[in-house]
């Protein structure tokens, strides 16, 4: 007999008014394993966890942990019962040290009901030797990496005697170097009889690590399978109910003349921090430049220059020729197409309808959609236009009078792909482009990418997916504190150097 | 839209249900009030001809903040703007006689010049040194006020009147009326039709709007967030002004003190039941300047004192806003309860 330390059965959960994003899902969990959950986006995942965590109430449905049923009305219960959740973003206080991160809440107290700091201190330094985290008790949060933050907020947990541990996707803000880290630390964790849950979206470290997988697809449970007798390629056919085709992709591009050319960009905040320094690079027709590093090393500047939202750069940006430096936002979409990594602030108006959307600049460049020197909106003529975005691009909506956000996350995308891509634009400008989309949409997007390769457009791709930017790039550029530190053909490197260049940033050697 | 209408009948019928108990804890008949107060402001072509005179200045305030809101800006300074544009209006009138065919719209002119004017001082202020229009337009609304007064007290005072106003404008510039229809209906209509056009159908209302759902998309995708901004600003002062002007040349055809009354303010409000929409902006300016056209004949028939219609008018904003947000999230509860039972059953 197996023993199963939580029971989940027939969990429906909708959301109003009508989304369904767990369909009677019945899943158990053993004592002292290593539990995936795997599935594309949307596939409720993270719905599951936040149910059993107390986070969202159940629509109907049980939870049995050890033998009795509960119903967490907040994740406090949770905590109380052993079942404690890390969230993807971080939330900790950065002010405060990492003991007092972990005490939070919980602090011993000494005689007077004050703080008993040495205690507390030396509780904290005990756990984190029982665990071998390697964090130092008294450094600020603020100081410490994205990786150590992880583990305090682990510790935080571990410190509350939590025995479930919900993980959700653990690895999205590590780097390459810090992943097998983490994998020690819950492979020991679970040998200290730990239950560990974990949802992530990358097959490898789902083989590596768990012990059993649950593949969900559109909120219904496809399977719970042994790890150990399946593969790769079973999980993710399962995931999206297709199968899926790994390749790093065909032939590479046929670069012609120089598109995009950036030359001596600074930008400095008035306390002297570079956000970007001396940055000298070109794009050619024809070719994927990919842009790597840790975020917050200058992409976000890198692209806000380009698109012309940030003031008080120095230096020089032409496209074909042309210097946009200090042209108006119009002016350069004339030349440049743009998908932001963020849609619902930068890509799109939510609440607009999907036609509004799919007009945006199209409805100052392209004279078929007005009148009267473009100041009468032609309704038909911007009907048309949607309708030929929604059969360009494989999109599936109802009416496109409906508000934008009624569409999925990879419908939203393909509408901003298609209408970004209409603009015919030489230059074409990606930040993130698959960030939040599942397998099937991801997919789509690399097609399409690959496409305007080979219709000779030149384009700059800004990803934190490493794999994204091996599969597709002529090129990969690496930025660190703002400086390119290498500029490299990706046949001439690998995942561990470009991994290395982000976090180091060894100086250029040559040139 | 269907939703839209139900939400406001419903909240309308039930604002009105708990007027009635109020009046009937007061030991007032409701039946009777009500009767009284619809007579008063539809029961004859007389009564509904005051009525949509009184509806003139609600309408256009509403509609200007309704604008300005849908757009983005947060232009509070519909009750400066109005006075701008009466006192414009009144001493375009008091120095200047030109044939009515030519004096009526240069007044008009005059008028939104006014409130264009004070709404455009909020925009520079805006533009030059960054100072948020949602603080400049309500201290904008003082100045004008005491401003005003000011000018009527002084300089354009009437010699031969006891308290401050100004002497009647040139006949020229008064709004004709045709019988007891008063042509300001008129102004205000085309006034509609026209924001309402550009609004829904040129290319400047299609960026409007989505800057005011999203200006950093608007910007990236090409608008000129600042052109917008300031054409907005205009716009939205000219409506104000416009209604002032159309007060002073359908009614009193003088500059009195309390002309504003609280036009402007009721004008805001009718945008926020309207939830920005310029369609029902008109047709909650319809049914406020009904009730209180009969909140008069009210007073005169029954016991019931005209500031009823206040607490009547409060209670019908706060049940149609509130109304609105927990019809939508009541009817998305109860469909995914179904759904619950169906999947789990």
């Amino acid at each position: 007999m197996v023993d199963n330390i939580i029971e989940m059965n027939n969990i429906v959960k909708v959301f109003p008014p009508s989304l369904v994003a767990l369909d009677n899902v019945t899943v158990d969990f053993r004592k002292g394993e290593i539990h995936a959950i795997v599935g594309e986006n949307g596939a409720g995942k993270s719905t599951l966890m936040k149910v059993l965590y107390g986070m969202e109430e159940r629509s109907a449905g049980e939870i049995i942990h050890r033998g009795k049923p509960i119903h967490f009305k907040q994740p406090g219960d949770a905590i109380a019962n052993g079942i404690g959740m890390v969230h993807q973003e971080i939330l900790l206080i950065p002010e405060y040290t990492v003991w007092e991160n972990v005490v939070l809440g919980v602090e011993p107290k000494n005689f007077f009901g004050r703080l008993d700091a040495a205690k507390a201190q030396q509780q904290v330094a005990q756990k984190i030797d029982e665990f071998q985290f390697n964090l130092n008790p008294i450094a600020k949060v603020e100081d410490i990496s994205v990786a150590a933050r992880q583990k305090v907020e682990i510790l935080k947990l571990l410190f509350r005697n939590v025995s479930v541990l919900i993980l959700d996707e653990p690895t999205a803000v590590l780097t390459p170097q810090e992943i097998p880290q983490l994998f020690s630390e819950l492979s020991r964790s679970k040998e200290n009889g730990h239950t560990i849950l974990f949802i992530s979206h990358h097959l490898d470290e789902v083989i590596e690590l768990s012990d059993r997988t649950t593949v969900l697809r559109k909120g219904q449970k496809i399977a719970t399978v042994d790890t150990a007798s399946t593969s790769k390629r079973e999980l993710a056919q399962m995931m999206v109910g297709r199968e899926v085709i790994f390749t790093s992709l065909a032939e590479k591009g046929h670069p012609g003349e120089v598109v995009l050319s950036v030359e001596n960009l600074n930008h400095e905040h008035h306390n002297g921090h570079h956000f970007l320094k001396d940055i000298h690079f070109q794009v050619r027709a024809g070719e994927i430049v990919g842009v790597a590093g840790v975020e917050g090393n200058g992409q976000f500047e890198l692209v806000n220059s380009i698109m012309g939202l940030l003031e008080h750069t120095r230096g020089k940006i032409s496209v074909q020729g042309k210097d946009i430096t200090n042209l108006p936002i119009l002016d350069r979409r004339k030349l440049i197409s743009f998908v932001s990594q963020d849609r619902s602030k930068m890509g799109a108006s939510v609440t607009a309808s999907i036609r509004e959307n799919s007009i945006m600049t199209h409805h100052r460049l392209n004279t078929r959609l007005t009148r009267w020197r473009g100041r009468l909106m032609l309704k038909e003529a911007t009907q048309k236009f949607t309708q030929e975005i929604e059969q360009q691009f494989a999109v599936s909506m109802g009416s496109m009078d409906n508000p934008f956000r009624s569409l999925s996350g990879g419908n939203q995308q393909k509408v901003i792909l298609g209408r970004e891509l209409l603009l015919n634009s030489p230059f074409v400008l990606l930040d993130q482009p698959t960030r939040g989309l599942d397998v099937g949409s991801i997919e789509y997007v690399h097609q399409q990418i690959l496409k305007m390769r080979d219709e000779q457009r030149a384009i700059l791709l800004i990803s934190a997916d490493l794999e994204e930017l091996f599969r597709l790039s002529d090129r990969i550029l690496v930025l660190h504190r703002g400086s390119i530190v290498a500029n490299l053909p990706t046949d001439q490197t690998n995942l561990e150097e470009v991994g290395i260049l982000m976090l180091e940033g060894k100086e250029k050697a040559d040139e | 839209m269907n939703k839209k209408i139900i939400s406001g009948i419903s909240g309308i019928f039930v604002a009105m249900l708990l007027g009635a108990l109020i009046m009937a804890l007061q030991g007032y008949q409701p039946f009777e009030t009500y009767a009284a107060l619809f007579s008063y402001s539809l029961g004859d072509f007389f009564s509904l001809a005051t009525t949509l005179q009184n509806s003139v200045p609600l309408i256009l305030t509403g509609l200007s903040a309704s604008i300005a809101f849908a757009s983005g800006p947060v232009n509070l300074g519909q009750p400066g703007q109005f006075l701008m544009g009466a006192l414009f209006a009144t001493i375009g009138g008091l120095y200047v006689d030109l044939p009515p065919i030519l004096m009526v719209p240069f007044l008009i002119l005059l008028a939104m010049l006014g409130g264009a004017l004070w709404s455009g001082i909020a925009a520079l202020l805006r533009q030059w040194f960054g100072m948020s229009e949602f603080i400049t337009t309500l201290m904008l609304n003082m100045i004008a006020d005491f401003f005003t007064y000011w000018a009527i007290t002084y300089p354009f005072y009437d010699q031969a009147a006891f308290s401050p106003m100004t002497p009647l404008i040139n006949k020229s510039g008064w709004l004709p009326e045709f019988g007891e229809f008063n042509s300001s209906v008129i102004v205000m209509l085309l006034a509609f039709a026209g924001v309402w056009f550009v609004f829904t159908r040129l290319t400047a209302g299609y960026e409007w709007r989505i800057t005011g759902q999203n200006s950093l998309f608007a910007r990236l995708g090409g608008c000129d967030i600042n052109k917008n901004y300031m054409t907005v600003m205009l716009l939205t002062g000219a409506l104000a002004g416009l209604a002032g002007g159309l007060v002073i040349m359908a009614g009193p055809h003088r500059f009195l003190k309390g002309i504003g009354a609280n036009y402007a303010w009721d004008g805001v409000m009718i945008a926020m039941v309207a939830n920005n929409g310029l369609i029902a902006t008109v047709l909650y300016g319809l049914f406020f300047a009904t009730l209180q056209t009969g909140a008069l004949g009210m007073e005169l028939i029954t016991a019931v004192p005209s500031e009823f219609i206040q607490v009547l008018q409060a209670a019908i904003v706060l049940i149609i806003v509130a109304g609105r947000e927990y019809l939508d999230i009541f009817m998305d509860r109860t469909a995914a309860r179904r759904k619950a039972k169906e999947r789990s059953a």
